[in-house]
């Protein structure tokens, strides 16, 4: 693997994240991404958890903890308190569950965009609310079982699309990223960090607790996530300037539902169902970066 | 690297028919990587530049061992054997060594500054190179005293009789000897249309100089051409050079008026095949065909020129390996037999793999008896088959890798890219017909990096930091030297991503025994 930044570490070992857990991953990339000057503003969430209790902490660089619900802003609280303090070197990110991002958060990430604060979101998406034990939330795809969505009462609503609502915001930046590809990543995480501005990305972390997947398989079923089309990593500048990064080889949905325990009741007609929802998602993504008229 | 296990990278490079890309993981991929391609590239690069091998070498020992031929075999036994601290005096009869390489494949598969250079390097390693020395069979009496072991390795340089009428009366002139004498440089100018009979690498050969000496060939084979001897490859080049192949018949007579000479050809039909697949063959009764040429070449099987060539029967043979016998008479020098002599596949590397077998077995019996040598041979064996390293029997590193051997549903293919086999260079067909100059042409140093870097490095680790970036706990160390990885225990949760993320299987995860 081709990384300028692959010495770099502002992680520890030792932290208490599951064994495999895709958040811990897209937090040492990040941060390999960002490096020292950094401060992370850190709501409720898994990570408040793997960030460890003051006066221990897996990151080198500062945290701060905040309210589930106030990661936009408290995001802006710190940058204009580094602006006062005339410091523009500093990155303020802020890094939240998707939880904490597409429910809870929304309304303060809404404003702290709407005002084109100077900092960057990161949602680590893990596709429900994993701290307090797998409870769906709007970004539990369809399908899922979670523990608010058992047996037979699967989620049957779609994922919320995080990132066409921050578009909408027409923000300088808005992307996704996924742990599987550290490379694209990294360079998102760069471009953002050289833009003004509001920026927004989406990074895709598997979870092996709340996915009931084997630890081992998190990042090959992140990969297939891109893959299978169910997670493109695509890029929007300003709001309106589409980039996709990656051509999938088109497999199927099938692969990457069957490897997954929270997927273990969908029948062949769900999947087909789930597949045509995937293919339409995708057909809109391409008209939009203007590769299908 | 390759030096410390194969003294003929150039020779290699060129005319083994490269089994190894057969089984070649990325096959299943996209394309084999070109191994021959890059063996041969790094043989070239090491002469353009001069480069001398840092080869391991073992103290040296008091027994002197002599060696009869010069052929692949012969040399590599003398090689390794010097690797391995022994002085070796080898006895070659032609006034060049190099055996069938030398005097026999043409210099369109194998010119002979690739040889020569090979053969350099043998020689530096302190080997002796007696050349024009003819041994008798008494040598086996008189080297007692002077010699602690003999390697025979005196090759197949004798075609066997074919048994028609005509043979005697000179009329069908011998193919080896044909390919001998353009290998001593003579120009044969040929017209006409030669016969050419035989299904192997020489009737291939033979019939492949006769176009080039401005004649017609065709090869009479009593077989198919799937069932032909020679390597696949050789049999297309051939055919595009104009070679013509007639199958199912071989002949049954030779006559001539004095300008030509006519064949009488019987057909033969199959009657099903054998355990290898190959057509069992019968005469198709009362189906003749006649056939007029200018000239006929026998190509046909070739055994020991020398009846004493051969191991003696089973009763004296103290051990019996793969590529090599081994005799320890109550008196005199130890006996090894090796090459052609003794190998199924008549092939080059099967030679080399005789020598480096007969030089590790010898110094395996100097030190511990006849008993030592299976057991011993055994540690050094890499892979399934009967392959052995020559690093891992003087105690190298390879020694430490994990014997197991990565197959393509354990690469992660995530990790690689589709991207198509270098094809080498080739003179034209037309190029082809009318010189003796070598085929296949040089690749460059970009070419070559690129088809080494296709290479998955199945069950290797090349410090591609996979494992390192993947871990969630940070708990990859990465050695100062940058060539080792650790895992550290006081971190690992044991999640095993890095086993799953590493492209080539080159880490393993087992609980652990408490
Ligand atoms: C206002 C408020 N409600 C509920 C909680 C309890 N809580 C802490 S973390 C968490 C779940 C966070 O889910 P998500 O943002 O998806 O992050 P994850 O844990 O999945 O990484 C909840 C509900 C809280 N801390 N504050
Ligand atoms: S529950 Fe999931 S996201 Fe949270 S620490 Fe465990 S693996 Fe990571
Ligand atoms: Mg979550």
């Amino acid at each position: 693997m081709e990384l300028d930044t692959k010495d770099d570490e502002y992680m520890y070992s030792g932290h208490v994240g599951c064994p495999g857990c895709g958040a811990a991953i897209a937090m040492r990339f990040t941060l390999k991404a960002l490096g020292a000057k950094t401060i992370v503003v850190l709501p409720a969430c898994c990570w408040s958890i793997i960030a460890g209790p003051y006066p221990q902490s897996t990151l080198k660089v500062p945290v701060i903890h905040s309210a589930f619900e106030t990661g936009g802003a408290v995001a802006s609280g710190v940058r204009a308190a580094l602006d006062v303090k005339g410091d523009t070197e500093t990155t303020v990110v802020t890094w939240a569950g998707d939880g904490g991002t597409f429910d809870i958060g929304f309304q303060a990430l809404s404003g702290a965009v709407e005002r084109n604060e100077d900092f960057i979101y990161v949602c680590y998406d893990n596709e429900a609310y994993m701290n307090t034990g797998v409870q769906r939330s709007s970004s539990t795809p369809y399908g899922a079982w979670t523990t608010t969505t058992p047996g037979q009462d699967w989620k049957k609503m779609r994922k919320k699309n995080i990132v066409e609502a921050l578009v909408a915001h027409r923000i300088p930046y808005a992307a996704t990223a996924n742990i599987a590809f550290p490379e694209d990543l990294v360079r998102k995480v760069q471009k953002a960090k050289a833009l003004k501005g509001s920026k927004f990305i989406h990074v895709y972390a598997s979870c092996p607790t709340g996915w009931r997947i084997p630890s081992e398989m998190s990042v090959k079923i992140a990969r297939m996530a891109v893959q299978t089309n169910i997670f493109p990593l695509y890029e929007v500048e300003n709001g309106n300037k589409y980039t996709i990064n990656y051509k999938p080889k088109e497999y199927l949905v099938r692969e990457y539902f069957k490897l997954q325990g929270r997927f273990r009741h969908l029948t062949d007609r769900d999947l087909d169902q789930i597949q045509e929802m995937v293919n339409e998602d995708w057909e809109v993504l391409l008209r939009k970066a203007a590769e299908r008229v | 690297m390759i030096l410390q296990e194969n003294p003929f990278p150039g020779v290699c490079g060129r005319v083994c028919p490269h089994p190894c890309e057969g089984v070649c993981n990325r096959r299943e991929f996209d394309e084999a990587i070109a191994i021959h391609s890059i063996e041969r590239f790094l043989a070239e690069t090491a002469g353009r530049y001069d480069l001398k091998p840092i080869l391991t070498r073992l103290a040296a020992k008091k027994q002197r061992i002599a060696i009869v031929g010069a052929g692949p075999a012969g040399l590599s036994a003398a090689y390794f054997l010097a690797l391995l601290g022994y002085s070796c005096d080898v006895f070659e009869a032609m006034p060049e060594p190099g055996g069938v390489l030398r005097w026999g494949i043409p210099v369109y598969r194998l010119p002979l500054a690739a040889l020569r250079s090979d053969i350099a390097n043998i020689e530096a390693q302190n080997v002796r190179i007696l050349t024009g020395q003819k041994i008798g069979s008494e040598f086996l009496q008189d080297a007692a005293g002077r010699y602690d072991a003999v390697f025979m390795g005196c090759g197949h340089s004798r075609t066997v009789k074919l048994g028609v009428p005509g043979e005697k009366t000179n009329a069908i002139e011998n193919g080896l000897q044909f390919l001998g004498q353009l290998r001593q440089g003579n120009t044969i100018p040929l017209l006409g249309v030669s016969a050419v009979i035989g299904g192997g690498n020489t009737a291939i050969d033979v019939a492949r100089s006769v176009i080039r000496c401005g004649g017609k060939a065709v090869i009479l084979y009593r077989r198919r051409r799937r069932d032909m001897p020679a390597f696949e490859e050789e049999v297309q080049m051939g055919i595009e050079e104009g070679v013509e192949l007639r199958e199912l018949v071989t002949p049954l007579g030779i006559t001539t008026d004095g300008a030509q000479y006519t064949l009488t050809l019987q057909e033969m039909k199959i009657s099903g095949e054998d355990s290898r697949g190959r057509a069992n063959i019968l005469p198709d009764e009362g189906k003749t065909r006649e056939l007029r040429v200018e000239r006929v070449f026998k190509a046909t099987g070739a055994e020991p020129a020398e009846d004493w060539y051969n191991p003696p029967d089973k009763t004296k043979v103290s051990l019996t390996l793969s590529h090599t016998i081994l005799i320890s008479p109550e008196s005199g020098p130890a006996l090894a037999f090796g090459g052609d002599l003794t190998n199924e596949t008549k092939s080059v590397a099967h030679a080399v793999a005789s020598g480096k077998q007969a030089a590790m077995a010898l110094d395996i019996f100097f030190h511990g008896g006849m008993e030592a040598i299976v057991p011993k041979l055994a540690e050094c064996r890499v892979g399934q088959g009967p392959s052995l390293s020559m690093e891992m029997y003087m105690e190298g590193s390879r020694r430490l890798r994990n014997t197991h051997v990565v197959s393509y549903e354990e690469i992660n293919t995530d990790h690689f890219q589709f991207q198509p086999r270098i094809t080498r260079p080739r003179l034209l067909k037309e190029e082809r017909r009318t010189s003796f100059k070598e085929i296949d042409l040089k690749i460059s140093t970009n070419l070559a990096i690129r088809e080494a870097e296709r290479c998955f490095n199945c069950g290797i680790c090349n410090q591609c930091d996979n494992c390192y970036m993947f871990c969630p706990d940070i708990a990859v160390i990465r050695e100062k030297n940058n060539n080792e990885r650790h895992i550290n225990y006081d971190y690992c949760k044991g999640c095993g991503l890095c086993v799953v993320e590493c492209p080539r299987n080159a880490m393993t995860l087992r609980e652990e025994d408490i």
